[in-house]
């Protein structure tokens, strides 16, 4: 098939975008084992979507290409342009515009075979008109009642079209700030896009944008939640690379803003328990049938997040929940450091020692989730203790490690 | 769907050709800058062969269409959908009072549905009235290009009162804030809004200076890939202008631009990452991480132990002195 610059299926420029953007270290080689023709082509169309953001590479590996985005001063996604990239047919646009010049007032109320005579009008004009028959119009008429955009009422037996009201637009202020924080923030930008000016205002700090190419996913989720339903996931396993399927009730997407992943919470009947499944891990999204106990599973991961630190439900250590605690000292002119200790505390509790010290603990179902945060606080921690052992001995041992790689010895320097 | 071509870039180019062929018959070269302004870098190969040869029978050759009406297109489900959802959001009162009414829309998502489980707790107080109205002058102000007279209240306490030119509004979702980017004031650039007491309208003569940008800085730091640590650490930095080299099969040194103003917590986040990451440049940033180092052993820090804590001399912890809080 001819390369085209659109695309059928998002899921395997989805794994492209990722890889240049996320890692960018591969080459071409290592690409091409599967097709080199496939990745020339997602290479040219992420040239063509996202030009101003490639970079090029030589090493003694081949040329690397890969994307470099500092999203402070992007202001606008730019990953959503790739969602703006889906292949049509000519009938279809053709179709779509002549449909919706025939039905310009929410007040044209036609039938299908009106309609289908309507459009021959516009294209008699043209050297060699196309025809569209009913069956294709109805067809698309179809997609549109599905859609919103069009609306069909029966009178008797026959099938009346027209569109739908209007709906007035929001500030392109709201539109610019949502579709950047909001989740499925592409329908923002989608939204944007009918309107004549852009406004640029805002500008976005610690803004994780990866999370746009799984949106289509995340709607997906959002809906069946929305519904009470059951969904078959089918779940891509990197690490073994291999594909799973598993049916789960979708409770909550836990979302981080210090890392930019996305996590689906979800009760699984076949084990029976809670689990966790990265969004960009999660292929495609089956809506199935309700679930009757929708409203019990989440009233249970409601009960178990004051012991969830991030997205982890159970420990390695297989105890119920681990205790971790640590101890940090500051100076008088450092009240800072109490603040922050407070605002990033989450589910755990802080007790005052004494005018200069205080105590952070928690009681959380995977203690290995707060290492990296507490890692932060290196250089005022006096004490520290994990009722798991093997974390114990890791975060010492990672401490002592740190030392060395950057050349401490005892007594402070080398 | 989100993945539709009701939205796509081509049916937006389409629809504002049609808009120009309907009012006069357009030319090639009209046709051309559309496309070039509304599609994508190769999108001129594709659309005007398409509308030109007629496999789009939708322009004539003369350049006018059979169209009579501007092309539009009622808003889908999942955009009402998604705007009603986002009019549940409280942050939606910093912008209006008057959000368009979606009373018969189901909202695509409710705070029940997602939960952002990393955000600082110290955000902004987008529901106060004091804190809404200063949004919207700055919001004005950035619409209609007017210097702002503002007082503050600075981290110390103290009261400051100046004159600026608004240049954008900064977001972070971490802190849950929002920053007013400035020009023409020697006291601040970044202004956090949380701490603006007053803001108007300076009526007053008012001169921009030139700010110059500021020079990124690039840090070198090397990873080694063990639990993970490439993707982690890839992710986490993923936010910053970077390039990743593969140096061996377990080793990768990874290269970012970053702001001077950011080095405190740049600092703090690569500590995070524990003894999977070093920093190898600039020597400034490593003699911080070191100086960290240094104090944390100076902490004695101990594990699992109950007894006393144990004394830590003026002098380690006074040496940090530098803010680990955002910016003024």
């Amino acid at each position: 098939m001819a390369y085209s610059e659109l695309v059928k299926n998002f899921n395997k420029i989805r794994d492209y975008m990722r890889e240049f953007y996320v890692y960018g270290f591969r080459s071409r080689e290592e690409f091409t084992k599967k097709s080199a023709r496939s990745y020339d082509d997602e290479r040219r169309r992420m040239e063509s979507w996202l030009g101003d953001y490639m970079r090029f590479r030589q090493t003694a590996d081949g040329k690397n290409v890969f994307l470099s985005i500092d999203s402070r001063v992007s202001r606008h996604n730019p990953f959503y342009k790739a969602w703006k990239t889906k292949s049509f047919t000519d009938g279809d646009i053709t179709l779509h515009f002549i449909l919706f010049d025939i039905l310009h007032d929410t007040e044209i109320s036609m039938t299908l075979s009106e309609i289908t005579e309507c459009m021959d009008d516009y294209l008699c004009d043209f050297a060699k008109p196309k025809m569209f028959d009913e069956s294709t119009v109805r067809k698309k008429l179809k997609e549109y009642v599905e859609e919103g955009i069009l609306l069909s009422e029966k009178q008797g037996k026959t099938v009346f079209y027209r569109r739908a009201q209007q709906t007035p637009l929001c500030d392109a202020d709201v539109l610019d700030f949502f579709s950047e924080v909001a989740p499925c923030g592409v329908v923002g930008s989608y939204l944007l896009d009918k309107q004549d000016c852009r406004s640029d205002r805002f500008s976005f700090k610690h803004h994780y944008i990866t999370g746009a190419m799984d949106s289509e996913i995340l709607c997906s989720l959002f809906q069946a939640m929305q519904e009470k339903r059951f969904v078959t996931l089918e779940i891509a396993h990197r690490a073994h690379a291999h594909i799973t399927e598993s049916r789960v009730a979708p409770l909550r997407v836990m979302m981080s803003v210090q890392n930019g992943r996305q996590y689906l919470m979800a009760y699984t009947r076949r084990y029976r328990r809670m689990i966790s499944t990265r969004l960009d891990n999660i292929l495609s999204v089956k809506t199935g049938e309700v679930c009757a106990d929708f409203d019990a599973h989440r009233q249970r991961l409601d009960e178990m997040m004051p012991h969830m630190w991030g997205v982890s439900t159970q420990s390695l250590s297989g105890e119920h929940l681990e205790q971790v605690s640590f101890t940090i000292r500051y100076a008088d002119d450092e009240r800072h450091i109490p603040k922050r200790l407070e605002r990033e505390k989450r589910c755990g509790t802080i007790e005052q020692i004494d005018a200069n010290t205080c105590r952070f603990t928690a009681e959380v179902y995977d203690a290995a989730e707060l290492i990296p945060w507490m890692r932060t606080f290196l250089c005022r921690i006096t004490e520290y203790s994990f009722s798991n052992p093997a974390l114990q001995k890791r975060f010492t041992e990672d401490i002592q490690a740190m030392y060395r790689l950057y050349g401490i010895e005892e007594g402070g320097c080398t | 769907m989100i993945f539709s071509e009701l939205y796509s870039a081509y049916y937006n180019t389409v629809a504002r050709i049609l808009t120009a062929a309907i009012e006069q018959p357009l030319e090639k070269k009209e046709l051309r800058t559309i496309i070039e302004e509304t599609a994508f870098g190769e999108s001129i190969l594709n659309i005007e062969p398409a509308l030109c040869g007629e496999r789009w029978q939708l322009l004539h050759k003369d350049g006018t269409t059979s169209l009579r009406h501007t092309p539009t297109m009622p808003l889908t489900t999942l955009q009402k959908r998604w705007l009603k959802a986002i009019s549940l959001d409280a942050r939606i009162r910093l912008f209006t009072d008057d959000f368009p009414a979606l009373d018969d829309v189901e909202p695509l998502f409710t705070a029940d549905d997602f939960c952002v489980f990393d955000r600082y707790t110290d955000g902004d107080a987008f529901e106060d009235a004091a804190y809404i109205n200063n949004f919207r002058t700055i919001l004005d102000a950035l619409r209609n290009r007017y210097p702002l007279s503002i007082t503050m209240i600075t981290p110390n306490g103290n009261e400051k009162h100046f004159h600026v030119m608004p240049k954008s509004l900064e977001y972070s979702e971490k802190d849950d804030k929002f920053r007013l980017i400035t020009s023409g004031c020697r006291f601040s650039t970044i202004i956090n809004l949380g701490r603006i007491v007053s803001c108007e309208r300076f009526e007053g003569s008012f001169s921009v200076q030139p700010s110059e940008n500021a020079r990124p800085h690039t840090l070198e730091v090397e990873l080694t890939d063990e639990r993970n640590a490439l993707e982690r650490v890839l992710l986490h930095f993923a936010h910053f202008e970077k390039e990743v080299e593969r140096l061996d099969e377990k080793h990768y040194m990874l290269r970012m631009q970053y702001d001077k103003n950011d080095e405190t917590e740049l600092v703090i986040r690569i500590l995070s990452f524990g003894p999977l990451v070093r920093v190898t440049s600039p020597q400034s940033f490593v003699e911080l991480i070191r100086q960290r180092l240094i104090r944390q052993m100076q902490c004695g820090e101990r594990g699992d132990r109950e007894d006393s804590i144990p004394q830590l001399s003026a002098q380690n912890t006074a040496a940090d002195n530098k803010s680990e809080e955002s910016k003024p």
